[in-house]
Order: C-alpha cells, then structure tokens, then sequence
C-alpha cells in the first residue's frame, strides 16, 4: 500500500514548540483514497493538517509525501534532500476550517483562486495561459464560473468556502486537505462539496478531511482515522468506525452514534 | 505669472527640473510601495520606520556632512527595518511598542543635530527636507536607493498581495512570513531615505500613505491600484512643485516646497473622499429608489469575516 501512497506516516508525531501536538501517527493514504479524520476538539487534527504542510514540526517519526521523506529527528532522510521540500508539498491544497479576512479587501474571487498557482510559480513567475486555464478549471469544478469576476468579500459563506475550495484545486493537488468543510454549509452547498470530493478522488486525488459529519464519511470517505491526542484506529470506514472505537477516542465524553450522526455534547457539525 | 509658466516653464530652472525629476521618480516608488503599506495596514509601522531613520540622517551629517546623509539614513533604516519586522513577528509591537521605539530613536537624533553647529539649520534640513537644493550628486544615489524598493515590491508583489490578504493561507502555502514582511519593511525604509532628503523625514509619510489610500477609493481592482496610485503620486508631486514655485515666485509668499507638495497630496486625497461620499450617497439614493436592498458593494470600514 504505502509503495505508491501519496502521504504515509511511520510512528510519526508534531509537536508545537509549547509541548501540545499528535503522535503515534501510522498510516497511508494511496491516490483515490479519502481518508475521514475524526477526534474531539483540541484532539489534534488540525495540528496533523498543519503539520503535513509543514507549518508544525515533525519531531518523531518519518512522514512521506510524495517521493521523498522527512525524518523527525531532526535529520532528513531518502534521497539525502531536504524532507518534503517545497516542491513536493506544492502537490497539496489545503482547506482551512475559517479564515479571517478584510470583505472590503480589493480582490476578486478568480485572484483568491490564482493564489493556488503561487507555489507553483515561484517567487518570479507571474501567471500565464496555463494557469488561468487552471484558475478557470477549479471555478467550474465548484460551480462558481459565473461569479469570477466578483469581489470575494461580496460572496455569501457558502461561496466562499466553495471558492477556497477552488484556490486548493488550482494547485493541481494529488492530496487535498480539508479543515472541517461541512461546518456551517448549508444544504446545497454540502451536496456540491460531496460531489466534487467524490469526482476528485475519481481523478486520483487523495483526500484527508477532518470532520463530525459521520454521513460524509460515510458518503466520501473509504477509510476512517481516529486521533486524541494520538492515533486510536486506523482502517476501513464499517471496520473502524464502531462505537466502542469512538468512544474510545472521544475518551470521557459521553458519545452516540447512529446510521447518520455522532452527537457529541459541545460539538457543533452533525 | 500664468498657469504655463508654473506648471511647465518654471521646469527649464536647472533646480526646478531636478527636484521634478527626483520627485516623480521617488513619489511614483513610495505609492506603489504605499498600496501595500494600505494593504496590510502597515501605516503606523511606516511612522516607526520614518522615525528610525532620523538619527541615521544626523549621525551621518554629523560625521560626514552633506553627503553621509545618505549612507547615514540607510544604515539606520536597515537597523530600524529588521527590528521594526522581528517585533511584528514575536508579537511584541504593540502600538505601545512603537510608539516607544519611534521617540526614543526621534529622541537621539534631535540630541546628535543639537551638537551640530548650525542646529536650527540643520534639523530643519534634516525634518523637512530640501527638495529645491538637491545637489547633482544625490540625484543618481536618490534614484538608485527608489530604484532598489520598487524591486523588492516587484519581485513579491503577488506574495505580498496574498499576504495581505490571507496570512495563514500564505503561510500553508509555503511562504516565510518574516522574509516577507522583511522586504516589505526594507522597501518602505529605502523609500524614507529616499524622501528623508527631499521632503523632509516627517513629510515623507504622506508619500507612502496617501496614494495608496487614493488609489483605494478610486478603485476596487486589485492590479489597477498600483498604477493608479503612482499616477496621483506623479500629479501631485509635479502639481505641488507647481504651486510652490508660483507662490514663491509669482506672489512673493515664500512656501518651502516640501511642504506644498505633502500639502497638495493631502488636498487631493480630500477632493477624492469628497468623490467617493457623493457617488456613494447617488449610489445609496439609485438603490432605495429602486427599492431593493443597498448593494453590498461598499461594506463598512474595518468590517471583518471569520
């Protein structure tokens, strides 16, 4: 599995300078996979998010993505280059959970959306043909061609989220990172995100989404990882996702779970 | 004297067209650099920036005369630029902070000019510039020290952009926060030392401030506020050269001509808002007429979106 995997971790952990972080991090996820992460708040999932894009260190461990691999301590390993360098991690979008924006910022969605080719330009390139033709692509795959032109602070939540969602596909990512998606979408705009992750993974793009939303993982995702802190459970959505598995994970908080839902008390999402 | 004479003819004066020359050369720059400064909202570390670069400008007349002015107000503002960048990133500037760092560097500057001997003179000099004696000499170093701003704001102008606009984002995309607020803060300091010797180290913020504010209000495009801003820089420079040559020349009202350029940058900036309240009540006004809903193209200032 991890011979062709786009992000495999081995007994990897991140760690904030201030001691907080996940460990115990041991899996893969192949082109085409989606993988669901789920845990309790403060539990660690955006803190792995942020650590394969290499905004938390790798202090334990070996994370690959892609080719090349790094080493958590401290050396970098494979190929004796540099760990997932820039190159590599500029196969990644990335969908945070909120952003915090000025809305009288002058900006157009399409520029929001160019943003996504910035890494793959460089510091000197100014976009060309190519990646207008991108920009162009990701706006049709979420549905908001007709709105390119319009001030991103002028768009409505859902279009927002849609729209960031285009930023990370312009990229032309083989692994997508998802943040919570689904929190305060509505109906509509659930069904379109569902939608375009399951063409997606079609395409080969890995995907990792942290979410509540059990129906989604259900929906979209093959595999299910649990984290508090740690890895708790690995493996196949009906194989992993047992009730003794999440309460396990959800250690001390008292959880339901049913065909559609996980009711968390003190969680929002579904 | 007629308005031809003030706004071309005063020109063919050898110091006239020098100082128009290194005038639109140096106010072009601070207004593009200026949109960013607008952008990220930089403008009171821009104040610190200008306030650090004045002991550089005395220590360097005070050891070099004249020409360590340069050279003096560069150094500091390099100092002043990384300090200015590394209190950003630790958290520390707080307005408190540079409010602090900017007297406290005012503070030495005005105690190095007091050893001179000429005091008055030259801590006028020093304050407010002397746009109508540049010597020859300076020109080439002026235009260079611009020259190297506008580079640096080139080559990062689409990562400051994304900056400004989505900080973590930038960050998860890969770019270094502290390189990038350091070139910001270098480019805005290489245009103090710029305007430092022309118009003055107090004025020179009105050259970075104003056009990019103009710019915001003439237009809601992105790419077309930085040649809109270093088109009024130009204008305004050239016209409050004009203005000052006319009433000193014309009417006999002595005006330092540093000075009557910020004031003309500043009059403008008032005609522009005075624009931009009017279309915006007609626009309010067409609106309730057609008795929709307001459109949301003009959000509240500072409005903020998580």
């Amino acid at each position: 599995m991890s011979a062709n995997a786009v992000l495999t971790f081995e007994d990897a952990a991140f760690t904030y300078p201030g001691g907080d972080g996940v460990s115990g991090l041991d899996f893969a996820i192949a082109p085409g996979e989606a993988v669901a992460l789920i845990g309790p708040n403060g539990a660690g999932k955006s803190t792995l998010l942020r650590g394969v894009l290499g905004l938390v260190p790798l202090t334990r461990g070996r994370m690959a993505l892609g080719r090349r691999s790094a080493d958590g301590a401290g050396g970098r390993t494979s190929s004796g280059a540099d760990g997932a360098s820039h190159a590599d991690r500029g196969m990644v979008g990335f969908l945070p959970q909120t952003m915090e924006f000025d809305v009288d910022f002058p900006i157009s969605l399409e520029q929001v959306v160019m943003q996504g080719r910035y890494r793959r330009l460089g510091l000197l390139r100014w976009p060309g043909r190519a990646d207008r033709a991108a920009v162009r692509h990701a706006l049709e795959t979420v549905g908001l061609a007709e709105f390119a032109s319009k001030r991103f602070g002028s768009l409505s939540g859902g279009q927002r989220q849609r729209g960031l969602l285009a930023r990370a596909l312009a990229a032309d990512p083989s692994l997508l990172l998802l943040d919570e998606p689904f929190n305060g979408l509505d109906q509509p705009n659930r069904d379109a995100l569902v939608t375009t992750l399951r063409r997606l993974k079609g395409e080969g793009v890995a995907v990792l989404v942290s979410t509540h939303d059990l129906e989604l993982a259900r929906e979209v995702c093959d595999l299910v990882l649990l984290v508090n802190g740690r890895q708790t459970a690995f493996g196949p959505v009906s194989d992993a996702l047992t009730l003794t598995n999440v309460q396990r994970c959800f250690e001390g908080v008292e959880v339901e779970i049913d065909e559609h839902t996980l009711v968390v008390p003190g969680h929002e999402g579904h | 004297m007629s308005l031809a004479d003030a706004l071309f003819g005063a020109f063919t004066l050898p110091f006239m067209a020098r100082a128009l020359v290194v005038m639109l050369v140096l106010s072009v720059i601070a207004g593009v650099v200026g949109v960013l400064v607008n952008l990220r909202s930089l403008e009171f570390i821009t104040d610190g920036l200008t306030h650090a670069v004045f002991p550089g400008l005395a220590v360097g007349l005070a050891v070099g005369g004249a020409s360590g002015v340069l050279p003096g107000a560069a150094v500091a503002a390099l100092i002043g630029a990384v300090l200015l960048t590394w209190l950003m990133r630790s958290g520390i500037a707080s307005d408190a902070g540079i409010a602090v760092v900017l007297t406290a560097a005012f503070s030495v500057g005005v105690i190095v000019v007091s050893k001179s001997d000429d005091y008055a003179g030259a801590l006028e000099e020093l304050l407010f510039g002397r746009v109508l004696t540049i010597p020859p000499s300076d020109v080439v170093p002026l235009v260079m020290v611009s020259a190297i701003a506008l580079l640096l704001v080139a080559l990062t102008a689409k990562q400051q952009v994304f900056r400004a606009f989505d900080a973590a984002g930038s960050r998860a995309a890969g770019n270094s926060a502290f390189a990038l607020d350091l070139t910001l803060n270098v480019a805005v300091a290489l245009v103090v030392v710029a305007g430092a010797s022309t118009v003055g180290s107090l004025l020179v913020l009105a050259l970075l401030v104003v056009p990019g504010a103009v710019a915001r209000l003439l237009t809601g495009r992105l790419w077309l506020l930085f040649p809109l801003a270093g088109l009024f820089a130009a204008l305004a420079s050239w016209f409050g050269l004009a203005a000052g040559f006319a009433a000193s020349v014309g009417a006999g009202i002595d005006l330092p001509a540093g000075s009557t350029i910020v004031a003309v940058f500043v009059l403008a900036y008032g005609v522009v808002l005075l624009g931009r309240l009017v279309r915006d009540a007609a626009v309010r006004r067409a609106a309730s007429r057609d008795a929709s809903p307001p459109t949301s193209s003009i959000p509240a200032a500072g409005e903020r979106v998580a």
